[in-house]
């Protein structure tokens, strides 16, 4: 295996652990020491995945680090993804979002994400999943007690099956039991680890009937870091990253159980949306049902499904962020929580923010010219394929999501013509910045989405194999 | 790439990068002149129209039935691709010519009609996204790529209903719209799908694909779907009336001309299929009929100018599903052609519809005949009665789909919300602590 040309995920790593201990300790500065560490973050992503590119999208091994961490096509996109959604976070936060703490914590999630996404060792793997979610477990991004449960419950279920799979390892005499890359075809642990995995996955991903954490996170939590936690995507990666690799021919026989149970997440949260009131709650039962569209599309063990699923991945985390990022600053504007319960009428004061809104809601749903369209194009025929029957529940979940979305943006910004209301400024350049990047990005991929399909098509394709033809992959033919 | 295949290329693509460039200098914050806005999109659909003659002048010049422009694909995956090619044939062309000719026109009729709107560049950009969509769809040479233009037009008419965002009676008809046009919309994508399925491609630039009876008549239904619900027909009707809300300019050419034509284009472009298939060919044709005698009956009791043209609109459109289900083609062609050029100036003038009638009743010497009886002659009393009530109902359509569809919907939901909030006790503690997490200071009711 050939290596990077430098310890750039211990450095993208490192980076934003550094700046977390700068933005602790000065609580003025916080804001710049995080936008310092994501900006590292990502330039040492960027080389990661210009690196892997450059090799041909080959796994390439970290220099002088003791096997911890690997860099290919599967993980190098999400470590750029994750570095830039957090900059962009940092950046466009409200001031009171930027204290401290929150900006402390927030970089140690980013950096705890990392390692995950970097690990290629289950040890670390198991403490990066487990460290990213502390904040959201014992403070300070602690909500309701669903959350804290659900999450606890995930880390409990993949220490379990790392602990069952790396005893297995060592039993039948592997002499590298923690490497997720040697581990792979080889089925340790069995049933057990394999049902843990999943358990994990489930209370990770939000999935029937683990999903309601969900819902409580965004609702009671710091909504910026929610949705930066929610858009690691760790359930999908997980999935794609060891249960696929490693269990090939239990996941091929559990498969179509568990992507009816995704495509079930999908339509319940979009049914779930379409009468639900809160704002903060809406838009969290819009990642959930898309979240699942991407396990369903992974699931679905085909090409096309899969390539669907990594590609929404990357649409769910940028629309998302933009959707929350706007209803965000819209709380600060007007010092109020939202419901639809009412018209509001804010886009005579918000016009920008507003198209902002909008634009990323129907990007998340597919809008023609954005990168949801391809890639909710590539996920309905995935999941048809493999699904004729209920693969139809997913063009009718984003159908239903759509609506929901439209109505949250009509009760916000249109249906009344307010007075009285001074000083509220439209989108300052901070953030205008910052959401233009988002929409240019959503639409330049949509309008070029070859790019990204490149991109993901080698980690595709090694999921589509291992899962349409285990027996060939574990042979290696 | 041959002078034809660029003008066709040129005509589609043109509108697209106006409505981005004006986007983007909008979002930097460029306060755009009303005079500049009017002479662009003049100067853009008047080369347009230009563009198009002179194409279908040099295609009957050379005897050529058909342009194809294949421009690869947009994305492949495996075997699976997303072919980007516009077709301009005998069934394209004058649909192009018909959206390039009203786009202008309706650009120069908006100039005077919404002059010092807040919202004139709103319009404007949104007019051009929509004639970008437009021609999408009727130079598509695939079925994906109609999905494309199909979900611009839908929601640029839906954002145009909603033109007058600070009234609750637009906002709401809009949501109805997006809400029917979302749902009827599985049908393309279902159907985009099948062809995939059933014929390994969705392109028709080189013909559409051969399929079997079965195949064809799940297709042709699951188009008829979607056909039914962006050209409001039964049982999608109801949210024609409401989506008059919009500007009448832009109620003009959706609902008068090119959107509510769009679903008898694509039934007219899956016309093999549908010849294929008796069963989705029937159905085109009693959904048409449906249609036609809804549209009669309802559009009489309508009380304003609007409703009454989207009725009489309505019936039109049905008579042309009619014609597409008996598997005429150039029937349906003209009678698209020359209803959407009567019913936009009809809706142009609607506002000045007093006026209009004043003249004309004062050229007949103040005597003009009254119309319009003999319908309700023909049947007796009692039923006369019961059609008025249906009509003044409108169908009771609106009342089916809500009770049957939307309430459950929603009664289901409200159910599911209270599944998930089993075991939270009561959710006030969650969101005590969220008020001191976020920051935010919690106000109660919101006010209206």
């Amino acid at each position: 295996m050939a290596d990077l040309s430098f310890p750039l995920i211990t450095a993208a790593i490192g980076i934003p652990a550094v700046a977390a201990v700068a933005a602790f300790t000065n609580n003025a500065r916080a804001r710049m020491a995080g936008v310092a560490g994501a900006v590292g973050a990502s330039l040492c992503s960027l080389e990661i995945l210009r690196e892997v590119s450059a090799a041909g999208n080959a796994k390439l091994a970290e220099p002088w680090s003791l096997g911890l961490f690997t860099a290919d096509n599967l993980n190098a996109t999400f470590l750029v993804l994750y570095s830039l959604l957090t900059l962009g976070i940092l950046i466009l936060a409200p001031r009171r979002d930027t204290s401290a703490k929150i900006t402390g914590t927030t970089l140690l999630v980013l950096a705890a994400t990392l390692s995950a996404y970097g690990a290629d060792n289950l040890i670390v793997l198991a403490a990066a999943w487990i460290l990213s979610a502390l904040p959201f477990i014992a403070g300070p991004f602690t909500g309701s007690w669903r959350p804290r449960a659900g999450l606890a419950a995930s880390c409990i279920a993949l220490v379990g099956a790392i602990s069952i799979i790396v005893s297995a390892a060592q039993a039948g005499g592997d002499t590298q039991p923690f490497s997720i890359a040697s581990l792979a075809g080889h089925n340790y642990g069995g049933q057990a680890a394999f049902a843990l995995l999943i358990v994990a996955i489930v209370c990770r991903k939000g999935i029937f009937p683990a999903h309601a954490w969900i819902e409580d996170a965004a609702e009671a939590g710091p909504v910026l870091p929610v949705c930066l936690f929610i858009n690691g995507h760790f359930g999908a990666f997980l999935l794609a990253r060891v249960v696929i690799p490693d269990f090939p021919l239990s996941a091929q026989g559990t498969f179509p159980i568990l992507s009816d149970l995704a495509l079930f997440t999908a339509v319940y949260a979009a049914i779930r949306a379409v009468a639900e009131t809160r704002a903060r709650r809406i838009l969290a039962l819009l990642v959930l049902s898309q979240s699942a569209c991407i396990l369903a599309g992974l699931e679905s063990a085909t090409q096309e499904g899969v390539t669907g699923a990594l590609v929404h991945c990357v649409v769910v985390a940028v629309a998302t962020t933009g959707l929350f990022g706007v209803l965000r600053l819209m709380e600060v504007r007007f010092n109020r929580s939202f419901t639809t319960e009412h018209y509001l009428g804010f886009s005579e004061y918000t016009p920008r923010l507003a198209v902002f809104f909008v634009v990323c809601g129907l990007a998340l749903v597919g809008l023609p010219g954005t990168l949801g369209f391809c890639s909710e194009d590539l996920l309905i025929h995935g999941t048809l394929i493999s699904h004729p029957q209920v693969g139809l529940l997913l063009p009718m979940a984003t159908a239903m999501n759509a609506v929901s979305l439209f109505r949250l943006f009509s009760r916000m910004f249109t249906g009344t013509q307010r007075t009285g209301i001074q000083g509220i400024a439209d989108a300052v350049p901070r953030e205008r910045w910052v959401l233009a990047a988002i929409v240019f990005f959503i639409v330049a991929a949509g309008m070029m989405p070859n790019v990204a399909v490149a991109l993901r098509a080698n980690a595709a394709h090694e999921i589509s194999q291992a899962l349409g033809h285990p027996v060939a992959f574990l042979t290696g033919h | 790439m041959t002078q034809l295949q660029l003008i066709l290329l040129g005509v589609v693509l043109t509108p697209g990068v106006v409505f981005a460039l004006f986007s983007i200098l909008w979002l930097l914050g460029w306060d755009a002149p009303e005079r500049s806005l009017t002479r662009i999109t003049a100067v853009v659909y008047s080369a347009a129209t230009a563009a198009v003659a002179w194409m279908a002048w040099s295609m009957h010049m050379a005897g050529v039935e058909s342009v194809a422009v294949p421009l690869g694909d947009w994305f492949t995956v495996h075997d699976y691709h997303f072919p980007l090619v516009l077709l301009g044939d005998r069934l394209a062309l004058p649909f192009l010519a018909l959206t390039v000719i009203l786009v202008g026109l309706i650009g120069q009729f908006s100039a005077t009609y919404l002059h010092r709107d807040p919202g004139f560049a709103r319009f404007y950009i949104l007019l051009h996204l929509f004639a970008f969509g437009a021609l999408l769809i009727f130079s598509a040479g695939s079925f994906d790529l109609i999905i494309g233009g199909w979900e611009m037009v839908g929601i640029t008419s839906v954002l145009l209903i909603s033109f007058f965002h600070y009234r609750l009676g637009p906002v709401d008809g809009a949501m109805r719209v997006f809400t029917v046009y979302r749902a009827c919309d599985i049908g393309l994508i279902t159907a985009a799908f099948a062809m995939h399925h059933y014929a390994h491609t969705s392109s028709f630039a080189d013909g559409m694909p051969h399929l079997s009876n079965s195949d064809a008549t799940v297709i042709g239904l699951l188009l008829l779907l979607s056909a039914a619900g962006k050209s409001a027909q039964v049982p999608f009707s109801g949210w024609l009336p409401r989506a008059m809300e919009g500007p009448t300019p832009s109620s003009a050419i959706f609902y008068g001309a090119i959107s509510v034509h769009a679903g008898a284009y694509l039934l007219l472009r899956a016309q093999p299929i549908l010849i294929e298939s008796p069963i989705a060919s029937g159905a085109v044709v009693l959904i048409g009929l449906m249609t036609a005698v809804h549209g009669t009956i309802v559009g009489r009791t309508c009380a304003d100018a609007k409703t009454s043209l989207a009725y009489a609109a309505l019936a039109q459109v049905g008579v042309v599903f009619m014609e597409i289900g008996f598997g005429w083609t150039w029937v349906p062609i003209m009678h698209i052609l020359g209803h959407a050029m009567v019913r936009t100036l009809q809706f142009l003038r609607a506002p000045s519809m007093l006026h209009d009638y004043h003249q004309v009743h004062a050229a007949a010497g103040g005597h003009l005949e009254k119309t319009g009886k003999h319908l309700e002659s023909m049947f007796p009393q009692s039923m006369q009665l019961w059609i008025y009530r249906l009509a003044m109902d409108r169908g009771h359509l609106d009342t089916i789909l809500e009770r049957g569809f939307v309430e459950p919907l929603l009664a289901l939901s409200r159910l599911l919300a209270k599944l998930d909030r089993m075991g939270l006790g009561t959710a006030e503690p969650a969101e005590k602590q969220a008020v001191l997490l976020r920051g935010v200071k919690e106000e109660g009711a919101i006010d209206g």
